[in-house]
């Protein structure tokens, strides 16, 4: 590790699905002599890149968790993280840019901005981090850089300025032209290794000319210098770079680079720029809360002898205990060391602590303030700050987003039941977007995550690491059973064969209770029904409500008067009583036009507007109710009742629809009646049911 | 069973839109305005034009039409609130016990739009109004647009209007901004609207006179008279009110 902080970056890879983020890493990797052979993501030697270490992520050609390594490049140190193009998997992205101090955004030359692209852009603005944009892949037929940088200005309002123009496009793409330097670089050698600068081609000459009086232009806003020099036509190299470094650090200006990763070509380059532009650990603010002082921010300083501040933030449950990822803020984190975990207050005792290269680690004495390290044996969860003993700050976790889609999951045995507890239980803990939950109604195990992708990856690995095999399906939904009118009820319990008996008869009516779920009230006058079984008849009316007599879901909205009765000297008792209440909700219940009623969210749709008509129809299709649309320039959100029974499957949908572009929310709102045909429906799947069990 | 209770709902709306005030401008049974036809509220700021489409909003949602109520002023919860307050003002004045019930039973008859006035135009909004036709979503048989800017430029807007509401067979209701200083046209009309007055069949305007606001007819309204007495504006409940009754 570097004593010199100055000469350290941390790094993070972000962009679409397909965008060329492991494969740049593992360029990255290997012309910083890091590995020394290049695997490809989907190679068909089957070994899968460096960062892809789960047999998973090897298989489907997919980044599932976000992986960290480290290499050095021109003296400088770089951490990396690589993270997941997927948004099932955008808890990765989001802790990984919670901690690094900067990001490469990569793009498709020929895609361009796409939906995760806006989202991971989002994430970096949500923690300020400085980027720099790669444009990939511009070796594939269709490839526009220009058009791209057109387009990280339209559709992410960036300040974007070129650092490169191409020399040649798709297959025709031989190198870059450096508008800086003002010299083209090619890249020989089988891995592209060697790099070979020359003038400029005549021919593209004029084109790198008058990107380069832009970049100028762009960059002279940083530095009066620049902007002196500029007028005087004496820009430096060294002049021009401080000044892009300026904007850059501040967020207002984005340089992008331009390549193709797979074909080895302008990886070096976007090396140096990550070394030359991007900041070290000591240039970037970090906030901690005092908990001491009215929570009030307090900037940390990466001086090594102030009091430690860390955050954890993954968690990885492996043979070995928990590997916790931690960035230490301020201070150092040493073997040995005790700190305090300011959640739980627990002084924990630093044991072993480890460098991360993928999958593999390296055991390291200490982790110096600005870096990234993992350590075992400790419980925590992500999010926990790890301060020195005596001071009590606390630093802001990651945003968490809420998850969009739920399965009902159903082991095979009961060997299967205890294998998935243990595999939900860490996967939860690893997974703050993961969440688990038993339905207290219908007794369903719920899964829900980020998208379909998410659910299916653990559930393939409950399989594959856990040996449980569980079922999914559709989570069951919390149907109501109500009534529509007033009913009477005179209804007698009678026992009376010989011996002990019982006996009581409980008359009154039933009828709807608006926004209440059941009220009951005692109009007996006389004495008719004793005042000692009055609580029994409440009792027997409050046990039918549990499973109404329609279709056995629970029965709400319903008030009960009892206004007269008769008992018999020996045989009434609490039990008969009950038993007549029971009799006569049954009777009542009969008479009072029952109905099924079902859950109804208020969805609520953000899409590109040219996507609305799309949208909205989809929520027709669900048997929606369009409530609103409000028009927001480029984007309009949809506001619309959709019963729940008809979301299944809905973020899929809205995905594809919409090109991804398209995100929902979904709330309960309140309670309707089922239509007819959707009732019959539930009837005929009732004694369907209720047939194969017997 | 269910048929008992919608028994019930249609009789209430029934002497709902009986008890209309709005019945009071001559135009009893059907509605004030034909297909393609364009209606006007104006007033000054602050008067109650948002309060009058909205009772004319529910006049219409009473009797089972489609209402598409576009907004270039305010956001979605707004407009959504204007609907709530005077419904129960309504609810409370004729003392409706299901309120709730009925509320729901008439609420999948409207959309609200809203737009950003900068960006408002009638392509824009013609391509939201085939989004909904096209798929069957909601076919509105009343359009209200509150809040378009009566400029120099809304000739254009209107006229490109008056063939969408022709085609679709809605009937419009605008409201229209008028100013204190503006000096007024040939019988009577405001000056946003006196180049255009011709493309409207029906338009009142809400005159402060004292302490009351007068609902007055401009154009295609009944004029004063015993059989249609003055129409006041109640600015505590925003309800059109008969000024007879109120004497």
């Amino acid at each position: 590790m570097k004593n010199d902080i100055l000469k350290v970056r941390n790094i993070g890879i972000s962009a679409h699905i397909d965008s060329g983020k492991t494969t740049l890493t593992e360029r990255i990797l290997y012309y910083t002599k890091r590995i020394h052979t290049i695997h490809d993501v989907k190679g068909k030697d089957g070994v899968g890149a460096t960062m892809d270490s789960m047999e998973l992520e090897k298989e489907r050609g997919i980044t599932i968790t976000s992986a960290a390594t480290f290499c050095e490049w021109q003296n400088h140190e770089i951490n990396i993280i690589d993270t997941p193009g997927h948004v099932d998997f955008t808890i990765e992205v989001e802790r990984s840019l919670r901690v690094l101090d900067s990001a490469v955004l990569v793009l498709c030359s020929v895609g361009g901005v796409q939906s995760q692209s806006i989202t991971v852009d989002q994430q970096m603005k949500r923690y300020k981090v400085p980027c720099i944009a790669f444009v990939n892949k511009c070796d594939r037929s269709g490839a526009n850089p220009f058009r791209v940088i057109r387009q990280l200005k339209e559709k992410l309002g960036h300040n974007a300025v070129t650092m490169q123009i191409p020399i040649g496009l798709e297959a025709d793409f031989e190198g870059v032209a450096d508008i800086v330097a003002m010299k083209a670089v090619y890249f020989d050698g089988e891995k592209g290794d060697d790099i070979r600068v020359e003038d400029i081609p005549e021919s593209i000459l004029p084109e790198a000319l008058e990107k380069r009086e832009e970049l100028i232009d762009a960059a002279s806003m940083f530095s009066d210098e620049l902007m002196e020099a500029a007028l005087e036509d004496s820009v430096t190299e060294e002049m021009l770079m401080s000044a892009i470094r300026k904007g850059t650090l501040t967020r207002a200006l984005t340089p992008v680079f331009i390549g193709s990763a797979y074909k080895n070509k302008g990886v070096q380059p976007l090396l140096d720029g990550i070394t030359n532009l991007m900041p070290c650990p000591s240039e970037v603010e970090n906030r901690a809360l005092d908990l001491d002082n009215n929570e009030s921010e307090l900037i940390l300083s990466s001086e090594p002898k102030k009091p430690t501040v860390a955050l954890a933030f993954k968690l990885e449950d492996g043979q070995y205990g928990q590997l916790t990822y931690i960035r230490v803020y301020q201070g150092n984190l040493a073997k040995g060391d005790t700190v305090i975990n300011v959640r739980t207050g627990k002084k924990v005792k630093i044991g072993r602590l480890v460098r991360m290269h993928a999958n593999q680690m390296e055991d390291i004495g200490k982790i110096p303030s600005g870096y990234i390290g993992a350590l075992f044996g400790v419980d925590c969860a992500s999010g926990d700050t790890f301060v020195a003993p005596g001071i009590r700050l606390t630093m802001t976790s990651m945003y968490v987003p809420e998850p969009v889609i739920s399965l009902a999951i159903v082991p095979k045995d009961n060997k299967a039941e205890i294998s998935m507890s243990r595999a939900l239980n860490r996967f939860c803990k690893e997974d703050p977007t993961f969440k688990v939950f038993v339905s207290g109604e219908t007794g369903d195990t719920i899964i829900s995550g980020m998208g379909e992708l998410h659910l299916e990856v653990y559930v393939e690995r409950m399989r594959r690491e856990y040996n449980a095999e569980v079922s999914t399906g559709m989570p069951r939904v919390a149907y109501r059973e109500t009534i529509t009118r007033q009913a009477e009820f005179n209804y007698i319990h009678k026992k009376q064969t010989g011996g002990a008996g019982q006996f009581g008869r409980v008359a009154g009516y039933i009828e709807p209770a608006a926004d209440e779920d059941f009220v009951f009230e005692n109009k007996v006058t006389g004495g008719s029904i004793p005042t000692q079984f009055i609580p029994a008849c409440e009792k027997g009316f409050r046990k039918c409500l549990e499973k109404g007599p329609k279709m056995e879901f629970p029965v709400t909205g319903i008030k009960i008067v009892i206004n007269d009765g008769h008992s018999h000297a020996v045989d009434s008792s609490e039990m008969a009583f009950q038993a007549a209440a029971r009799g006569a909700f049954l009777e009542g219940y009969a008479k009072a036009g029952p109905v099924i009623h079902e859950p109804i969210m208020k969805v609520v749709v953000e899409t590109p507007t040219e996507f609305q008509g799309s949208a909205m129809g989809s929520l027709n299709q669900r048997r929606g109710m369009i409530v609103s649309s409000q028009d927001e320039g480029v984007m309009c959100v949809i506001e619309s009742q959709v019963p729940l029974a008809e979301m299944f499957g809905y973020s899929t949908v809205l995905r594809s629809l919409t090109q991804g572009k398209a995100q929902f929310t979904m709330e309960f709102a309140t309670y309707k009646q089922v239509p007819k045909g959707i009732a019959e429906e539930l009837v005929k799947k009732a004694a369907e049911a209720k047939k194969n069990i017997a | 069973m269910i048929y008992l209770r919608e028994r019930n709902f249609n009789m209430l709306k029934k002497e709902l839109i009986f008890r209309n005030p709005l019945r009071l401008m001559g135009h009893e049974t059907r509605d004030i305005l034909p297909p393609g036809g364009f209606g006007a509220v104006l007033a000054r700021a602050g008067l109650g034009k948002t309060a009058i489409l909205v009772q004319l909003a529910l006049d219409s949602l009473l009797r089972d039409q489609n209402v598409l109520h576009i907004s270039l002023a305010d956001p979605v919860k707004k407009v959504s609130l204007w609907y709530e307050e005077v419904f129960r003002n309504i609810a409370d004045q004729y003392d409706i016990t299901e309120m709730n019930q009925l509320w729901e039973a008439i609420l999948p008859y409207r959309l609200i739009m809203t737009f950003n006035i900068d960006s408002f135009s009638v392509p824009k909004l013609e391509e939201r109004l085939t989004d909904l036709t096209e798929q069957n979503i909601f076919l509105p048989k009343m359009l209200l647009i509150d809040g378009l800017p009566f400029d120099e430029t809304v000739t254009a807007s209107l006229t490109a209007l008056k063939t969408l509401a022709k085609n679709h067979s809605m009937h419009v209701w605008f409201t229209v901004r008028t100013h204190r200083h503006e000096d007024l046209g040939p019988d009577r009309i405001p000056a946003p609207l006196l180049n255009v007055a011709d493309l409207f069949e029906v338009a009142f305007q809400l005159r402060p006179e004292e302490k009351e606001i007068h609902v007055k007819a401009l154009k295609g309204g009944p004029s004063d008279s015993a059989d249609h007495p003055p129409l006041l504006l109640d600015p505590s409940t925003m309800l059109i009110k008969d000024k007879k009754i109120e004497d």
